[in-house]
């Protein structure tokens, strides 16, 4: 610890913390354009000028070390000219502009101006004259407001690690630059925008909209993906303008996907009002649409499929109404999966971000993590950034932004293989758990990539992050089950040392184990249950299952046999078979909890009004209940959340007390089960897996244009394969045909060699998103 | 000299490259080295050339756009088969380097920074060449030529037009 | 040969640059060069060498004058990370050309040097940073590193010993800040030139974030003299607390311009007058600018101060790199402050805010005022301009770039104001 004065009060901080931070940690303003306290120290603005008694010139404060005794001034007379001064170089080339920039109002050269800056700049001669670059859908440039502290250059190789942006040329013919013309490569490229202290750097899809100060902020969060980042949503009026992370909160920083999705809040997908099918939709009044509804539905055997991603009220409320009027319905919502076994239900993380990001080891099994959850990716990113490893087992060489130590490619058939490779690995060092034995030897084949699994586990502190291509495996259950064995027999498997992180499919895991464990069932099953007439209705709650998931081609067939009554937000291609369609609101719009992949809990407190008729999920909940004759289980949000706690019951104390960051859900683990592999028939040479895509997936992304537009310039093909697969099955790039057990298809099939062999790549909600419900398939000729 | 389509380097430079890398702790380092070979091979660094030196390094072509536009000494551009850079800062001024650039200019027809229509020549200003003893100074094709006055510069202009006939 | 008594020194780093074809080895090695390698590689360990160049009182000579032992001493024995040497032979601050007739014609003697230098701070790998444009200066180094490893005096188990030392030859590309040291460093690294802000120090985390020592190349060539014949030697030239011999370039309105080596404390007037051959007009110099153009002025009234880093200090100017330009009453001192302020507006590197728009802004200004087209509120604008930047950036080009301006409005005003009328006359 290092104690210094500044501004004559003594000041206890940690030796080597700069000056800048010193104060800030004190509360002592000091300016600054180009430190930001998540990147690299630049120097480079030299704003943050502060005196040191006995220097002789004054020192930037940003990187400059506190010193034992130090003597620091943060405002003085020599300081004022200094940063007039300072203020006066920035602006000699800055246009004035500030009445049509969009940072206005939250500028820090234009605070700084009116706080430190001359009455009049005194340069007269001519300005620089900057040309402008186009950084894709999100990020738009107005490059002679630049100055030049180099945040975003920063930014893209320390956090995005993309290095496309850049510093061209010297002196003041100095400019920034990306390399990329047409798009960052970044799934993170939306914080460019908040990191730029001025206005060079804007929102593109806000430009021109509004001035900061036009804006109300309401915290919320992120339901875009299992993380559940802490957001603020700024709004004028009912009008989403930005979403942008909550600085109060962990996370510096959110993905495009969790940013950008704003514009569906508004798009033309939105369900505003209550509809029935009569001759076409036909907008109604809710009563009529409620009465039409338990028409429909009364006394039927009814199917109800809903998204994990609504508040835990309102996902409590729909088992009220299960429980209510539907006792024996069958009810699903994990598009996923196609194991029902027990263990596959055992989502969410045994350890924070945190504490995986700081693991000895980690490593990412199955998954395009990049894609599927880009904040924890960012964390791994500065974990091996700081020498640290992270090995990844999966099916194709997924882009990562970070350095992988290992990797190693696998066929889905072959997880068992490793698993059972590395539990053999264990076994032989005397390290067992109760049923390993069953386990492995049900499995006769050892893949080599069990190895690094295996060395993993023998270090001390160890993160799995088990990933989609388990989670959807035909052996699902038998998987993680192996995983557990291996985990608890290397000491990973208790709770608070629990290496087992099962990525879930959205929001909310473990209220969802909680309160659908004893009712839920697979979403296929359910849906070819609907088709086989052992079902007579269905109801979809925010699910798409024609857009997301598995069962794209199941969903269909029943939903072309059974009426079906969707509630939700946004329509999509389902409402073309709804019979009656419900508006929900969105999350931006709804008072409510949520609990994210680690079981920590997130609020949503201050709600944009509702657009149109629609209502949060719970009142619609209570609604048909009383459409149905029954008596309203809760009439406000205190009763939902009395049911909520009878489920959980350690929520009380988190509603009592407000939200603490430190408190966590613990993982449900269940260990009487056997769970073993029953091996994939190889009737077929190739695994299908489908891929997931940021861009593509869920109904919220497929209702925004900027969203659709990002997803198209990183489109890939729409069914993918190794050269070599071709090649052996005699075909080449373009038109083949796809046999699988329910059929043959066509499509254009491209390669890439960094997918597996023998496995066949699907581009979900392209054209051939049919073929993501198939296991196994085999390549043809094209006709 | 390079065609833009399909640069690469002739199998000694790479052997040479290769020599090169090990000299130091990080490959990046042989970054600029490898670029005044280029510069060498190619005339001057062209986009293909440096996505080339770019691949040969496995950098990133930013890193390379951002030294290649640093140093002076780097060409984007082509320019003339005699390339010469006339010294003007103190030393030189004070000798009359910037006479001697003027005449220079005015005798080849053209501006500061541009290259005769023939192709021969391109004559650019440039700082201390670190020879001031010999002001005026005139780097031709990176050689140094000390105490050059009008004259010089007149035959060497005459001589090497000579040799082109 | 170098004689042990100081008034008899005729020469440390030019002794032996007039001899013919001295950059060949044979040649070099007949005229005594690595003759006393041998010894220190067997008798001489890392202190003794630190010791004796503290001893000798040598101060670097690439410009900033810091003592050269002290700056060996500060690097950390055994942690674990290599030691590099960087030779800066960068030789860009204008009126400097002493370490190119170091290296084109004495390449030994620096190559001595650095192997003596190296071993004293346990480096396996140095580095000779050299300016793009000193093409021919890098063949003649190249060549006589490629005979140095060929006699062993270089590469693995030098002269027998168990030191083993690299040299390698590294050219910059045209960019005057490369000379600052970390920008040299970031360079060497293959990026642009843009200096790191300091502590970190080089000697703690430089090249590859390891420990660092960059000298110069004229510091590095005086090892060999200093180590052969005993820092106390080395102590005795010159004048206390400003040893040994210096090499000074003179250019500008002198009648002989060249490079002069002579003990400090020589007064400037003799070195002009009876070196230089004197003024090339007139008997008294406008202008003297003592250690490069980043300098500050001298005029007539500081003709006798004595070429030391203290006596230049206090006569409000710094001793530099010795690069000494003259201007005699023929010179138009406007014109050649603009011509500075372009220099210093090409050079810099662009990070810090007031050196990358002041340097543009000032040459702007100055553009203006040398065409007859300034006004009065110009000369507070130059002023302002410039105060605020020196001393206020990551390096200090700042400040040299500050330095012609604030010299031109000190010592010549009415000049300048002379100017102003011209136009609006
Ligand atoms: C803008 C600038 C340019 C410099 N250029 C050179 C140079 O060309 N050669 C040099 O030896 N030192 C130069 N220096 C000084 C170096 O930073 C450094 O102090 C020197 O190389 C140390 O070596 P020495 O201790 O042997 O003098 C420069 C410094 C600055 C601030
Ligand atoms: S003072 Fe100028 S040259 Fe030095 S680091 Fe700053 S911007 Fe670069
Ligand atoms: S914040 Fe310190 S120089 Fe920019």
């Amino acid at each position: 610890m290092t104690t210094l004065f500044i501004n004559e009060e003594e000041v206890t901080v940690s030796s080597g913390t700069s000056i800048l931070e010193a104060c800030r940690k004190q509360g002592v303003d000091v300016p600054y354009f180009c430190y930001h306290p998540e990147l690299s120290v630049a120097a480079n603005c030299r704003m943050c000028l502060v005196e040191v008694e006995g220097w002789a010139k004054p020192a930037a404060s940003c990187c400059t070390p506190v010193g034992e005794g130090m003597r620091v001034t943060t405002q003085s007379e020599g300081l004022s000219k200094d940063r007039e001064m300072i203020m006066e170089y920035l602006l000699i080339h800055h246009p004035l502009d500030c009445p049509v920039c969009d940072q206005g109002g939250a500028c820090k050269l234009q605070d700084y101006t009116e706080e430190h800056g001359a009455e009049h700049g005194r340069y007269k001669e001519l300005k620089r004259a900057v040309v402008d670059h186009n950084l894709g859908p999100f990020v738009s440039t107005c490059m002679t407001r630049c100055i030049h502290c180099t945040r975003c250059v920063r930014f893209a190789d320390e956090i995005a690690g993309t290095g496309d942006m850049g510093v061209l040329n010297r002196a003041d013919h100095m400019r920034i630059e990306g390399v990329v013309e047409d798009a960052l490569a970044s799934e993170l490229s939306g914080n460019l925008a908040d990191i730029c202290p001025v206005g060079a750097l804007l929102d593109k899809p806000s430009l021109d909209v509004s001035r900061p100060w036009e804006v109300k902020r309401h915290k919320s969060t992120c339901t875009q993906c299992p993380q559940g980042c802490d957001i603020v949503i700024e709004s004028r009026g009912d009008e989403v303008i930005r979403i942008k992370p909550d600085h109060a909160a962990n996370e510096p920083w959110i993905c495009d996907r969790g940013r950008y999705v704003h514009d569906a809040f508004r798009a033309d997908e939105r369900i505003l009002t209550p509809f029935i099918r009569a001759s076409g939709l036909q907008a109604v009044s809710w009563d009529m649409a409620v009465e039409k509804t338990v028409s429909l539905l009364k006394g039927k055997r009814v199917g109800i499929v809903f998204s994990p991603d609504w508040s835990i009220e309102g996902l409590t409320a729909i088992r009220l109404l299960h429980d209510c009027v539907f006792d024996d319905a069958k009810v699903a919502f994990d598009l996923h999966r196609r194991d029902m076994r027990p263990f596959a239900f055992e989502e969410g993380f045994g350890m924070t971000p945190k504490q995986i990001v700081d693991a000895n080891e980690v490593v990412i099994l199955g998954s395009d993590l990049r894609q599927r959850l880009p904040i924890l990716m960012q964390g791994l990113r500065q974990r091996s950034l700081a020498g640290k490893p992270v090995t990844r087992i999966g099916a194709m060489n997924y882009r990562t932004n970070s350095e992988l130590s290992a990797d190693a490619l696998i066929r889905p058939r072959e997880w068992p293989a490793v698993i059972a490779r590395a539990m053999q690995q264990l076994k032989d060092l005397g390290k067992t758990a109760e049923g390993m034995d069953a386990w492995l030897s049900s499995v006769s084949e050892r893949h080599e990539a069990g190895k690094l699994l295996a060395d993993a586990l023998l270090s001390d502190s160890c993160a799995l992050l088990v990933g989609e291509e388990i989670r959807s495996h035909v052996d699902a259950a038998a998987l993680i089950h192996g995983l557990d064995l291996i985990a608890r027999a290397s000491g990973h498997g208790e709770e608070g040392r629990d290496a087992r992180n099962l990525i879930p499919e959205g929001m909310n895991a473990s209220l969802l184990s909680a309160v659908f464990g004893d009712v839920r069932t697979s979403v296929g099953d359910l849906f070819d249950a609907a088709h086989d007439g052992e079902l007579d209705a269905l109801l979809l709650i925010g699910s798409d299952p024609l857009g997301d998931g598995l069962f794209s081609m199941q969903a269909k067939r029943a939903m072309g046999k059974v009426p079906l009554v969707q509630i939700g937000a946004v329509s999509g291609q389902v409402s073309e078979y709804a019979d009656v369609m419900l508006p929900a609101s969105a999350y931006s719009e709804v008072e409510g909890t949520f609990i994210n992949m680690s079981g920590e809990v997130r609020m949503a407190e201050e709600p944009l009004s509702t657009v149109g008729d629609a209502r949060p999920l719970w009142k619609v909940m209570m609604r048909l209940i009383q459409g149905f004759g029954m008596e309203i289980p809760a009439v406000d949000m205190n009763e939902i959340r009395a049911s909520v706690q009878s489920y959980l019951p350690s929520l009380r104390e988190v509603w009592a007390e407000g939200v603490d960051h430190t408190w966590r859900m613990p993982v449900a683990r269940q260990r009487d089960a056997n769970v073993l592999p029953v091996g994939v028939n190889p009737a077929m040479p190739l695994d299908v897996i489908s891929r997931y895509s940021m861009y593509r997936e869920g109904a919220w992304v497929r209702a925004s244009a900027s969203l659709i537009e990002a997803g198209n310039i990183r489109a890939l093909d729409d069914v993918l394969v190794h050269p070599n697969t071709l090649k052996e099955a005699g075909l080449t790039v373009g038109e083949c045909v796809i046999r699988t057990a329910s059929g043959n298809y066509t499509f254009d099939v491209g390669v890439r060699d960094d997918v597996v062999e023998g496995v066949l790549f699907i581009a979900k909600r392209g054209v051939a998103g049919d073929l993501s419900c198939e296991v196994m398939a085999s390549l043809g000729g094209g006709q | 000299m390079s065609s833009e389509e399909n640069v690469c380097f002739s199998p000694s430079r790479l052997q040479e490259i290769d020599v090169l890398v090990k000299k130091y702790p990080g490959k990046r380092s042989a970054l600029l080295p490898v670029l005044h070979m280029a510069q060498k091979d190619f005339g001057y660094l062209s986009m293909p050339v440096q996505q080339l030196v770019a691949d040969t390094l496995g950098l990133r072509l930013m890193v390379v756009r951002e030294v290649v536009t640093f140093y002076t000494m780097f060409r984007e551009k082509p320019c003339g088969t005699y390339l010469l850079e006339v010294c003007t800062n103190a030393g030189c001024m004070l000798n009359g380097g910037n006479e001697l650039l003027a005449h220079m200019t005015e005798s080849l027809g053209i501006q500061v920074g541009e290259t005769t229509p023939d192709g021969m020549f391109t004559v650019t200003e440039v700082e201390c060449a670190g020879a001031c003893a010999g002001a005026p100074v005139v780097q031709i094709n990176n050689a140094y030529h000390e105490k050059v006055d009008a004259a010089y510069i007149d035959a060497f202009i005459t001589k090497v037009k000579g040799d082109q006939l | 040969m170098i004689s042990s008594d100081p008034k008899q020194v005729k020469a440390i780093c030019f002794d032996r640059i007039h001899i013919e074809n001295q950059t060949s080895l044979n040649i070099a090695r007949k005229n005594g060069a690595y003759a006393f390698l041998p010894t220190v590689l067997k008798d001489f360990d890392n202190e003794r060498i630190v010791d004796e160049v503290k001893k000798s009182g040598l101060r670097g000579r690439g410009g900033a004058g810091f003592p050269t032992g002290l700056k060996w001493s500060f690097v950390p024995r055994n942690t674990g990370k290599p030691t590099y040497l960087l030779c800066n032979a960068d030789e860009g601050e204008p009126g400097t050309f002493k370490d190119r007739d170091i290296m084109r014609f004495d390449p030994h003697l620096l190559i001595e040097g650095m192997i003596m230098a190296g071993f004293a701070l346990g480096v396996h790998d140095a580095y000779i940073y050299i300016r793009g444009e000193f093409l021919h200066e890098a063949n003649v180094m190249d060549a006589a590193i490629e005979e140095a490893y060929a006699a062993n005096l270089l590469g693995e188990n030098i002269l027998g010993s168990n030191f083993s030392m690299n040299l390698t030859v590294h050219r910059g590309a045209g960019a005057y800040i490369c000379g600052e040291e970390t920008a040299l460093i970031e360079s060497l690294e293959g990026r642009p030139g843009r200096p790191r802000f300091k502590p970190p120090f080089p000697a703690i985390e430089g090249f590859y974030r390891c420990p660092t020592v960059v000298n110069n190349v004229e510091t590095l060539a005086t090892i060999p003299a200093i180590l052969e014949f005993g820092g106390d030697w080395h102590a005795a030239i010159g004048v206390p607390n400003n040893t040994g011999m210096k090499i000074f370039s003179v250019s500008g309105h002198v009648n002989k311009p060249g490079n002069y080596e002579v003990p400090m404390g020589t007064s400037l007037k003799v070195l002009i007058e009876e070196y230089c051959g004197g003024l090339q007009h007139g008997t008294v110099p406008k202008v003297i600018i003592p250690g490069g153009s980043s300098t500050p002025w001298l005029v007539a009234e500081h003709y006798d101060t004595p070429l030391t880093y203290d006596a230049m200090m206090k006569a409000g100017s710094m001793l530099g790199s010795g690069a000494i330009i003259v201007m005699d009453e023929t010179a138009d001192v406007i014109a050649l402050t603009r011509r500075l302020a372009h220099f210093y507006a090409h050079e810099s590197c662009g990070q810090c805010s007031p050196c990358r728009e002041g340097t543009g802004w000032l040459e702007r200004v100055m553009t203006r005022v040398e065409n007859g087209q300034g006004c009065e509120e110009d000369l507070t604008v130059l002023h302002d301009a410039a105060t605020h930047m020196a001393g206020r950036t990551i390096c200090a080009l700042a400040d040299g770039a500050a330095a012609p301006i604030l010299s031109l409005l000190k010592h010549f005003p009415d000049e300048v104001r002379e100017r102003l009328m011209e136009k609006a006359a």
